[in-house]
């Protein structure tokens, strides 16, 4: 059991930085990890985890799962600690670094370089996403009601104050009345 | 700087707004519990910088920058910086906590329900539609970004290079920011002729 943790923590620990440009680019290597190397579960369960952990969070709660699967067998107390331990160890290395990076870019702010970066970096950050919209779309606009409830959130979302999270209930009911 | 009349709340860049502990809890919190489907950097945005004015567009976009160049989930990143800029470490903590508290709750759960029942089907198509509308959401910044950072043809060569580089040459993102950020950060680096800044001084080293 201890063990187990230790795996865990040795590997997320590592994946945490080095997901440059995000979790998905370490999906790869965690399946390999936990599928082929530590045998915690099978392909199609790996498959089905990732499935359930983009239901809600930021990328990469597939490691929750990860840790729950791999301590499962000691128990479902012991599972949720593994559960816990895969994600502190995947979360915390990585807001460290930004922690420091963007207290270090704060202090910065009297430099006339700052405003520099502050602009240079503006139409990059919006071409990235730009980039995140095409592939969300790409995924997610398969049929006419999906494409009109996406165009609907832009209109709503570019003339509108109305708060997003009320946006993503709504579609939430609606997707679960109509489209299932 | 463009002023833009939608923008109600608009601080003064150098001194955030004082925040409590408990509206970051709550903010992040809301934004953990809710953030199913993607396209939450835009949802942040919306929150963070249109209805609370904690921080100005031109903050919240290079900080997006810059956390995309350091690994981790980007949602993950601009909320912990956003708890920095507010209230330092206290704020960060707070800020990642609070995030990362809803989805793992929610996650542990539907796994153990998983390990217990099998697959359920149904959780597939409500993400249609939710997934449908965080696209809507991630479009809108788009449109709002490029508002905030197109001033010259340069500008919307950069926005399209990079667009280009990702989705063509498959570029990692962080290439792409070490790569473009110096040509861009050169391009518009601070000039004695610019009146707007003027009043800054250079620390004299004797």
């Amino acid at each position: 059991m201890i063990q187990t943790f230790g795996h865990l923590v040795a590997l997320f620990m590592i994946l945490s930085i080095s997901a440059f440009g995000g979790g998905k680019v370490v999906l790869p290597t965690l399946q390999e990890q936990a599928v082929n190397h530590y045998h915690w579960m099978t392909n199609q369960q790996f498959v089905d985890l990732f499935g359930i952990s983009i239901i809600d969070g930021p990328s990469m709660m597939v490691v929750t799962l990860v840790g729950l699967k791999a301590c499962m067998q000691y128990g479902y107390v012991i599972a949720i600690l593994g559960a816990l331990v895969a994600t502190v160890a995947m979360f915390l290395p990585s807001s460290i670094l930004v922690l420091i990076v963007g207290r270090f870019w704060d202090s910065w702010k009297t430099s006339p370089w700052h405003e520099s970066i502050q602009r240079a970096m503006m139409p990059i950050s919006t071409g990235l996403i730009l980039a995140a919209a095409y592939i969300i779309a790409r995924h997610s606009i398969h049929t006419i009601p999906t494409a009109i409830m996406g165009l609907v959130a832009l209109c709503l979302m570019l003339f509108t104050k109305l708060n997003p999270v009320i946006m993503i209930v709504a579609a939430a009911g609606i997707s679960w009345v109509f489209l299932r | 700087m463009s002023k833009n009349p939608d923008i109600t709340v608009e601080p003064a860049s150098d001194t955030p707004p004082r925040v409590s502990l408990w509206e970051l809890i709550f903010f992040f919190g809301l934004i953990g519990l809710t953030s199913f489907g993607g396209g939450l950097t835009a949802y942040i945005r919306r929150l963070a910088v249109t209805q609370k004015g904690w921080l100005t567009d031109e903050e919240f976009f290079s900080a997006l920058a810059i956390v995309q160049i350091l690994p981790g989930a980007r949602v993950v990143g601009i909320s912990v910086y956003i708890g920095n800029h507010l209230r330092g470490l206290v704020g960060a903590t707070v800020a990642l906590l609070s995030i990362m508290t809803p989805p793992f709750i929610l996650v542990s759960c539907l796994g153990l329900l998983y390990f217990h029942y099998g697959e359920n089907t149904d959780s597939k198509a409500l993400l249609a539609g939710v997934t449908a509308v965080a696209c809507g959401l991630m479009a809108s910044m788009v449109f709002e970004a490029g508002q905030k950072s197109i001033r010259g043809l340069f500008d919307v060569m950069m926005i399209l290079i990079t667009f280009l580089l990702v989705r063509l040459a498959h570029l990692h993102v962080q290439y792409v920011i070490l790569l473009l950020g110096p040509i861009a950060i050169w391009w518009h680096r601070p000039r004695p002729d610019k009146k707007d800044e003027a009043p800054e001084q250079k620390e004299a080293v004797s």
